[in-house]
């Protein structure tokens, strides 16, 4: 088994911090929708946690995006000699 | 004439003059010093302080309105921050281009009329060049080189639109103009090479990552944003910035996602915050123009503080490439610091710069019915905190443990950082008070309830969707690599066509050569025996008068036959 070194482990205990905290402010935010009947500056946005589903999908879908993009048009790092 | 009359930045690019031969330290204060004096300017108040006539017509040279005073001041805020940040530099190199660079900026901003603009913008380019032959060697040759036939195009496509705009209006004064003449668009077209529109914008992530770590923070805070400034004064309301400035804040994007060197991550991040802008400037509404304003100002300090950042990490570890780097959080506390407020700013998080300069834009979009728009803005704003937000601090300061254990920052370093973050914050939490640098007046409360939770809805939910990408291994993993821009067309495409054209001139210049030679030797010949042979008139001077004889009368035939 490979050692993990001091802060290997310190980044996953904050890697689970992060995550819990953000699901924690997820959780806050949705029910502060509820709480506010938040409105937008589009029809669009009105809709109930539009702004939740759009940040989430858009994200991965810019990510995969850049996937794609990679097959396309990544070369390798000295493509332009100049390294 | 009165001290505040003459242009700002004049002083800074005199100042600049002294630089290399002033010690060190005292530099650094000297520089700070012809800043303060520069920016003493910026009190003249509205109107026009210096012009000169010329040709019938006025060079203002100094010329101060609610547009030019919020650049004016945060090109001076930039350029001081830019001392502090290369206080370490011993080396007068970047100091002294950095310091014209910055005042030539600025001179620009106050520049009246076409002709003193295009001046300035000469300047900028000229000067920003050194920022990057200062690396030294070969590729940072090149890429200056390759920096500054674009920066030069921009200013060629600027003088001869000017020409055109002033045979076309009979005046060149620097104005709101209407595309639709030649004058006007080339003038666009400049404006465009500068503010790195789609298909132009190559030159900006070639070169900005290749200076060292202070000059490229010095390049990021001013060309783009003179351009910016050019646009909001020069094509207001211009409906194509609209859909030009949406694919400008989409593209770069998906680049940023892959890229793995990352300080050319945040000049891909660069473009797509320009992109806002021109969107801002497109629509054209007061609303709309404060907001592209208040974009750029508060663009500058955070864009300043990333790259500032980024340049510690390079300064420290040699490399800012993600694949290279990880964990340094424990080495560089304060840099992370500094970074992760930046980060945030950028990403538009409540209580910081970003934030409240945005929402004049999105607001804008909404009041004018851009629903498209607005939402093609709002997953760009997703992106930004894709690539801003969460891949520059999460891959040099989390991530995994990079194996780098190195030292904090230089203190100077960190003095800069932390003054462009205490700046973030200011500006976040005293949004009034920063509205009232913009152009137009506007009672705007960016705190209300729907949109503080709107926009963190937004962030929270997409880092949720960061984690879950990278707990199920999906995020791509970083790889060191070249990542193809629109520079691949002049760097690859261009000489694959050009060499074989150029090849086939030289062979046909060659040729002529020859023929030259032949009809030259002749010509020598029949010249030995007229002079030989002297008959009544004038003595000819010589034989090189027979070949032009012989060569002016092809030339006029030549002309006959193609105009009779």
């Amino acid at each position: 088994m490979i050692k993990q070194t001091d802060t290997e482990l310190s980044l996953r205990v904050f890697g689970a911090w992060a995550t819990l905290i953000l699901f924690g402010l997820g959780l806050v935010l949705i029910a502060l929708e509820f709480i506010f009947h938040r409105h937008g500056e589009t029809s669009l946005e009105d809709m109930p946690l539009f702004p939740a589903v759009f940040g989430f999908l858009v994200f991965v879908v810019i990510v995969f995006g850049g996937v794609i993009l990679r097959k396309l048009i990544m070369r390798e790092e000295d493509y332009y000699g100049d390294h | 004439m009165a001290i505040t009359d003459l242009t700002p930045g004049l002083y800074m690019i005199l100042a600049a003059v002294a630089v290399p031969w002033i010690p060190h330290h005292f530099r650094q204060i000297f520089m700070l010093l012809a800043i303060g004096l520069s920016a003493f300017g910026l009190s003249a108040g509205e109107g026009v302080h210096w012009s000169i006539p010329i040709m019938g017509q006025e060079l203002i040279l100094h010329q101060s309105d609610r547009l030019t005073l919020p650049f004016g001041i945060i090109f001076h805020i930039a350029a001081a921050l830019n001392v502090i940040y290369g206080w370490h530099e011993r080396r007068s190199m970047e100091h002294t281009a950095g310091l014209a660079y910055a005042g030539a900026a600025i001179a620009a901003v106050h520049a009246g009329d076409l002709i003193s603009l295009f001046i300035w913008w000469e300047v900028t380019a000229v000067t920003s060049v050194f920022l990057l032959l200062a690396v030294g060697g070969d590729r940072a040759r090149n890429t200056a080189m390759r920096y500054l036939l674009v920066q030069v195009a921009s200013g060629v496509l600027l003088i001869a639109g000017a020409a055109f705009y002033w045979r076309e209006t009979g005046s060149w004064a620097f104005e709101l103009m209407q595309l639709g003449s030649l004058g006007t668009w080339l003038i666009f077209l400049a404006f465009g090479i500068k503010a790195a529109f789609p298909f132009l914008n190559g030159w900006l992530q070639d070169a900005y990552p290749e200076a060292s770590a202070i000059g490229t923070v010095m390049l990021s805070a001013f060309t783009t944003k003179l351009a910016i400034y050019a646009l909001a004064r020069g094509f207001a309301g211009t409906e194509y910035l609209i859909y030009i400035g949406a694919a400008m804040t989409v593209f770069p994007v998906f680049f940023a996602v892959i890229e793995n060197n990352l300080r050319r991550v945040l000049a891909f991040s660069l473009n797509n915050q320009l992109g806002f802008m021109t969107v801002a400037i497109g629509v054209g509404s007061e609303l709309a123009i404060n907001g592209a304003v208040a974009h750029a100002f508060a663009h500058i300090i955070y864009k300043a503080l990333l790259f500032m950042s980024m340049g510690a990490v390079l300064h420290r570890v040699g490399t800012t490439n993600a694949s290279a780097l990880g964990g340094l959080y424990k080495s560089m506390p304060y840099t992370m610091v500094f970074c992760v407020i930046g980060a945030v700013s950028i990403s538009a998080f409540p209580l910081f710069s970003g934030f409240v300069a945005k929402a004049l834009i999105m607001s804008a979009l909404g009041y004018e019915g851009l629903v498209v728009i607005y939402i093609i803005l709002l997953a760009a704003s997703a992106g930004v905190l894709e690539h801003s937000g969460i891949k520059i601090p999460y891959f040099t300061f989390f991530g995994h443990d990079g194996g780098h254990t190195v030292k904090e920052a230089p203190f100077n370093m960190l003095v800069a950082m932390g003054i462009a973050a205490i700046l973030c914050i200011s500006i976040g939490v005293m949004p009034t008070l920063y509205y009232q640098l913009l152009p137009y007046p506007m009672a705007y409360n960016p705190y209300d309830a729907s949109h503080v939770i709107g926009q963190m809805e937004l962030l929270v939910f997409a880092m949720l969707a960061f984690i879950f990408l990278i707990r199920c291994g999906l995020y791509p993993p970083e790889i060191p690599s070249t990542v193809l821009n629109t520079d691949w067309f002049y760097r690859r495409l261009a000489p694959i066509i050009v060499r074989p054209v150029i090849s086939s001139l030289l062979s046909l210049a060659a040729m002529l050569d020859r023929i030259m030679i032949k009809i030259g030797t002749k010509g020598i010949n029949l010249a030995r025996i007229v002079s030989s042979h002297p008959v009544a008139g004038p003595v000819i001077p010589g034989p090189a008068a027979v070949v032009q004889l012989a060569l002016l009368t092809l030339i006029v035939a030549v002309i006959y036959a193609v105009f009779a």
